[in-house]
C-alpha cells in the first residue's frame, strides 16, 4: 500500500509541474477584491459566458490588506482589475502607483456623493456608511436614552457602553476613527476618545470579534458597537425566525458617520484591459447593482437601482463627515499611531 | 550506525532524498520569507517606511518587548500547568486498569487533529461572553489571559499525558518494587525510581509544548484579543494591515532565532533518548479503596474539563442552532467546500508524504535536519502566504501553489513521526533481508517501510487534519470557487445576524466531524497494534507517541 502511495505521489508531483505553466489562460481575466465581495454565482457565470471570459477571483482580505498586496506585487501584478478600493484608501493606492486611469466617461445616474470621491483612477460601484448600531433590548433594558451627541458616551451614564474595532487592524475601525476627527477636528477628537478610554471603550481587533462577541446583541456586554448602516437590515435578512423590524438600530450622530464608497479600477501593468472594462460596466449593471444591496450590504451608486425590500431596515443617515482622501492618504497613518496611543497604550 | 541509513548507504541516495525536502523548505518557506525581508530591508519609500528599523528596536519599544514577553511567559505558564495537570493523569491512567481505559488513550489523540478555528470557537462557547461556563458561574473569561491559556491546554494537555503514560510504561517494575520493598513510601518510589525514568521523555515533550505554543497563531488570534496577541499575531498585523514590512521582518528575525533554539534543544534531546531496552512494566491494577477511585476520577475529570468540553461545546451550539442551519449542511456551496476541502487535503497529503518520508530518512542521523522539521512550525502562514505571493505572483490562484503550500505545512508530521519510528527500529531485520540478498530499497519497501506502517500512519493522520484544517493560506492564494469549510467558516463569521452564527458552529461541527473521521479511517486499522504495545510497552514506545503528538493546530490558524 506504501509503495503505491509512494508511486503515485511521485506521479502527481510531477504533473502538477508540467500542467501547471497553463494556468494563465488568454481569456482569463484576474480580478482582485475584498473578503466581503460576494455576488450570486449564476450572475458570474452569466458573465463569463456573454463575455466569453473566465473570471479568476481572487479574494485579497480585508480592504486595507488588498490594498497592500495590490502594492507589494505592483512588479508583477496578481489581477487585471480590482474591486473594493474604497475612498479612503484610494489616494494611498495613487501614491503607491497601482492603478490605472480606464477613460470611461462618468456615468449618468450616479448617486452624488459617491461621484465625487474618486477621481479619474476608480468607478463607484457602491457607498455605505460606518456607523454605531446599538442593541434595542439592551437599551430598553438599561433604561438610559439613546445618547444623543458623541459627547455623551463620555458620560458615567455610558460607562462600558461602546466596542470599536481597532483603526490598525479593522476598516470599519479605521473608518470611524476618521469620522471622529472629520467630525470634531483632529484635537478634540483625541481628547473625546481619551475620555472615552476613561469611560470603558473596549477595543476589538476586528469587526466579527466586535459584533459577535461583544456587542451585548450576540451575548456580549456592550450595547453599543461600530457597524454599518446596513447592519440591521443584515439583521432581519438573516433572522432564524421571520421578524418585521430589526433587533437592532443605527444611530446616526454627528462625528460619528463615515461614508464608504467602493469603486471598482484597473490595475495598472494588467494585461486584460478590454476584458477589466467589460467587467467594470458588470459591476455597475442593474442585476449587479441590485443583487450587492443583499449579498454585500451596501448600497447601489446607481441611483435608478431599486432597494431591496429589506433595506427599508437600513435608514441612510442624513448627515455624514467627510474628508478629502489627500488628507486621508496623508494623515492615515500618523492618526493610527495616535489613536493607538491615546486608546491602547 | 542508524537502521535507516543502513538501508541507503549510498550517499547518492541519500543526497537525493535530502534533496526532495530541502527544495521544499527552500522553494516554499525560506524564500519567500527572505523575500519578504529584502523588501522590508530595501525599504521601498512609499510604503512610509523609514529603513533605519535595527534588529535591537524591538527590545527598545515598550509595545513589542511585551508582546514578545508575553509570547514567552503564556509557553512557559502553558508548559509548567500541563506539566501540573498532565503528569498526575498520566500516572493514573498508566498504572490502574479500568474499563475503557484503552478507548480513553486513543481519545487522547482527539484534540490534536481539531483545526484551531473551530477548537477556538469552542473555547470561546464554553467561556466567550454567553459561554456554557460563564453562563453558570457568572464569570466571563474575554479580555483575560485565561481564554488563551486554556486553549493552549487544549492542545497540549494530551500531549504530556500521552508521552507521560508511554513514559511511565517504561519504568522498571523491578526497581519500583525494590524501592517499595526497602520500605519507601510511594511517593518516595516515584520521586527517586518513577521520576527520574520519566523526566527526559517529559522534558522532550514540554519542548514541544513551548514550541506549538510560543509559534502559534490561530488561537492567539482569535483568543488573545486585543491585549493578550502574541508576536506572531503582531507580525501578521504588521504585514497585512501596517504594510510595515522591516519592523515585521526583523520581529520575525527574533521569533526564528528564538524558536529555532528550542526546537534545536528538542531535536538533541530527542536523539540523546536512547532506544528503550525491553523492560519489564510495572503491572496494571485496579484503583483500590476510595481515594485510588477519586485519584482516577479526578483524572479523567481533568481530561474532560480541558480537552473534550470544547469539543463538546461545538456540537451543542450546532446541535441547538436548529434545522435551518443544518439545512445549509446541504446546499450547493457547502457541498462545494466540503468537497475542496477533501479534495485539496488529500492532494496535500500525497505530496506531504512523499516529504515526510525523505525527510525522515535523511533526519536520521542529523540532528540539524530534526529541527529544520520544525521549520514549517515556527513560522506563522500567514507571513509565508504573504512572501508567496511576492516571489510567485504569476503563480497566485494556482493549484499546485496552494497544494504545494499546504503540503509544505503538513508534512512535518509525517517526518517527525517516521523518524522516531526509524529510531527505535531493530536493526537486525533490514541487515537479515540485506545479507539474504535483497537489494537496498527492496529492503526498504518489503522490511523497513511496513514494520514503520504504525508511525507513518499516524504522521499521515495528523498531516491530512492540519491540511482539512488549513486556513490561512487558502484565505491568501484560493480562489472563489475553491472555498473550503475553514474559508466559508470565516465569511459567515464576517457576517451579522445569529443565522449567520448558527452556521458558522454547524461547519465547525462538520468540519471537526470530518477531521475525526481521517483520522479514525488511518489510525483504525492499527487497532490490534495498539493493543499489543499496550501489552508490551518497549521498545516502540514514548518517541513514536511523542512524536505522534507533533499535531500543529496552530498551522491551520484562523
Amino acid at each position: 500500500m506504501n509503495k503505491r502511495i509512494f508511486v503515485f505521489g511521485a506521479v502527481a508531483l510531477a504533473a502538477w509541474t508540467l500542467a501547471a505553466p497553463a494556468n494563465a489562460a488568454d481569456n482569463e481575466l484576474r480580478v482582485m477584491v475584498h473578503s466581503s465581495f460576494s455576488l450570486p454565482k449564476p450572475m458570474l457565470a452569466q458573465f463569463e459566458t456573454q463575455s466569453g471570459l473566465k473570471l479568476s477571483v481572487i479574494k485579497g482580505g480585508d480592504a486595507g490588506e488588498m490594498l497592500n498586496k495590490l502594492i507589494l506585487t505592483r512588479a508583477q501584478p496578481v489581477a487585471d482589475v480590482v474591486f473594493g478600493i474604497d475612498n479612503a484608501l484610494v489616494a494611498k493606492a495613487q501614491a503607491a502607483n497601482v492603478l490605472e486611469a480606464h477613460g470611461l466617461p462618468a456615468l449618468a445616474g450616479t448617486v452624488a456623493g459617491a461621484e465625487k470621491q474618486f477621481g479619474a483612477l476608480v468607478v463607484p460601484v457602491d457607498y455605505g456608511y460606518v456607523t454605531l448600531n446599538y442593541d434595542k433590548a439592551a437599551v430598553a433594558k438599561s433604561g438610559q436614552a439613546l445618547p444623543k451627541t458623541l459627547d455623551d458616551l463620555t458620560q458615567p451614564a455610558y460607562r462600558n457602553w461602546l466596542v470599536v474595532q481597532n483603526p490598525a487592524t479593522s476598516s470599519p475601525g479605521y473608518a470611524f476613527m476618521l469620522a471622529t476627527i472629520a467630525g470634531m477636528g483632529e484635537e478634540k477628537a483625541y481628547d473625546w476618545w481619551a475620555k472615552m478610554r476613561a469611560n470603558g471603550v473596549k477595543v476589538a481587533k476586528g469587526w466579527s470579534e466586535a459584533y459577535y462577541t461583544e456587542f451585548s446583541r450576540n451575548g456580549g456586554a456592550y450595547p453599543l458597537v461600530v457597524s454599518y448602516a446596513t447592519s440591521p437590515a443584515a439583521e432581519v435578512f438573516y433572522s432564524k425566525e421571520k421578524i418585521t423590524e430589526s433587533p437592532t438600530g443605527s444611530l446616526s450622530l454627528k462625528g460619528g458617520v463615515f461614508q464608504q464608497v467602493e469603486g471598482v479600477a484597473l490595475v495598472k501593468g494588467g494585461v486584460q484591459r478590454e476584458a477589466a472594462l467589460k467587467f467594470i460596466n458588470f459591476m455597475r449593471s442593474a442585476p449587479v447593482q441590485e443583487a450587492l444591496q443583499t449579498t454585500m450590504w451596501m448600497y447601489p451608486a446607481q441611483s435608478s437601482t431599486p432597494r431591496a425590500e429589506v433595506m427599508r431596515h437600513a435608514q441612510e443617515p442624513t448627515t455624514f463627515e467627510s474628508m478629502g482622501t489627500d488628507t486621508i492618504a496623508e494623515k492615515g497613518s500618523q492618526w493610527v499611531s495616535r489613536w493607538t496611543q491615546v486608546v491602547l497604550k | 550506525m542508524m537502521p535507516g541509513a543502513m538501508t541507503f548507504k549510498s550517499r547518492l541516495g541519500r543526497g537525493m532524498l535530502a534533496a526532495l525536502p530541502l527544495l521544499a523548505l527552500g522553494l516554499m518557506l525560506v524564500a519567500p520569507l527572505a523575500r519578504l525581508a529584502w523588501q522590508g530591508w530595501s525599504g521601498a519609500p512609499e510604503f512610509g517606511q523609514t529603513a533605519n528599523v535595527s534588529l535591537w528596536s524591538v527590545w527598545q519599544d515598550d509595545y513589542l518587548r511585551w508582546r514578545v514577553f508575553w509570547s514567552l511567559a503564556q509557553a512557559g505558564v502553558t508548559c509548567v500547568l500541563a506539566l501540573v495537570l498532565g503528569l498526575p493523569v498520566a500516572w493514573v491512567l498508566a498504572r490502574f486498569e479500568f474499563p475503557l481505559r484503552r478507548l480513553v488513550l486513543r481519545l487522547l489523540m482527539l484534540p490534536f487533529v481539531v483545526p484551531t478555528l473551530v477548537a477556538a470557537l469552542g473555547v470561546l462557547a464554553l467561556w466567550g461572553p454567553h459561554g456554557v461556563f460563564s453562563g453558570w458561574l457568572g464569570v466571563s473569561l474575554q479580555n483575560t489571559p485565561w481564554l488563551l491559556l486554556y486553549g493552549n491546554l487544549f492542545f497540549n494537555l494530551c500531549l504530556v499525558v500521552r508521552a507521560g503514560v508511554d513514559a511511565l510504561n517504561q519504568v522498571s517494575a523491578r526497581q519500583v518494587a525494590a524501592a517499595r520493598s526497602l520500605g519507601a513510601t510511594p511517593w518516595r518510589a516515584f520521586w527517586r525510581i518513577e521520576w527520574p525514568a520519566i523526566a527526559p521523555w517529559l522534558a522532550s515533550s514540554l519542548c514541544l509544548v513551548f514550541l506549538y505554543c510560543f509559534a502559534g497563531f490561530g488561537l492567539a488570534l482569535v483568543l488573545g484579543g486585543q491585549r493578550y496577541a502574541t508576536v506572531e499575531v503582531e507580525i501578521y498585523a504588521l504585514v497585512a494591515h501596517e504594510l510595515k514590512l522591516a519592523e515585521a521582518s526583523v520581529l520575525a528575525v527574533w521569533m526564528i532565532l528564538l524558536t529555532g533554539g528550542v526546537a534545536l534543544a528538542y531535536a538533541a534531546i530527542e536523539k540523546r533518548l536512547a532506544a528503550p531496552s525491553r523492560v519489564d512494566p510495572l503491572a496494571r491494577r485496579r484503583p483500590q479503596g476510595i481515594w485510588q477511585w477519586v485519584a482516577l476520577a479526578g483524572g479523567l475529570g481533568v481530561l474532560v474539563f480541558f480537552c473534550v468540553a470544547p469539543m463538546l461545546a461545538i456540537v451543542w451550539r450546532a446541535v441547538s442552532a436548529g434545522s435551518e442551519a443544518w439545512a445549509q449542511v446541504l446546499d450547493e456551496e457547502t457541498l462545494d467546500a466540503l468537497w475542496n476541502t477533501l479534495r485539496f487535503s488529500f492532494m496535500a497529503l500525497v505530496v506531504a508524504t512523499v516529504l515526510g518520508v525523505a525527510h525522515a530518512l535523511v533526519a536520521t542521523r542529523s540532528v540539524a535536519w530534526r529541527a529544520a522539521a520544525f521549520l514549517p512550525f515556527v513560522v506563522s502562514p500567514v507571513t509565508v502566504a504573504f512572501g508567496l505571493l511576492l516571489l510567485y505572483p504569476q503563480w497566485t490562484a494556482s493549484l499546485p501553489l496552494l497544494v504545494a503550500a499546504y503540503a509544505v505545512l503538513a508534512y512535518p508530521f509525517v517526518a517527525k513521526s517516521l523518524a522516531a519510528g526509524l529510531d527505535s527500529l531493530p536493526p537486525h531485520l533490514p541487515q537479515a533481508a540485506r545479507t539474504l540478498g535483497a537489494s537496498p530499497w527492496r529492503t526498504f519497501w518489503r522490511v523497513t517501510l511496513p514494520m514503520l506502517a504504525t508511525a507513518l500512519r499516524r504522521g499521515m493522520a495528523f498531516a491530512a487534519a492540519t491540511a482539512l484544517g488549513e486556513f490561512a493560506v487558502t484565505l491568501f492564494l484560493s480562489r472563489p470557487e475553491w472555498a473550503t469549510l475553514t474559508t466559508l467558516i470565516y465569511q459567515r463569521l464576517g457576517r451579522p445576524g445569529v443565522a449567520n452564527l448558527d452556521v458558522a458552529m454547524v461547519l465547525s461541527c462538520v468540519l471537526m466531524g470530518l477531521a475525526l473521521l481521517a483520522f479514525l479511517v488511518i489510525e483504525w486499522p492499527q487497532r490490534n497494534a495498539a493493543s499489543e504495545r499496550d501489552a508490551t510497552p518497549a521498545p516502540r514506545g514514548p518517541r513514536v507517541a511523542v512524536a505522534a503528538g507533533h499535531r500543529e493546530k496552530e498551522l491551520s490558524h484562523a
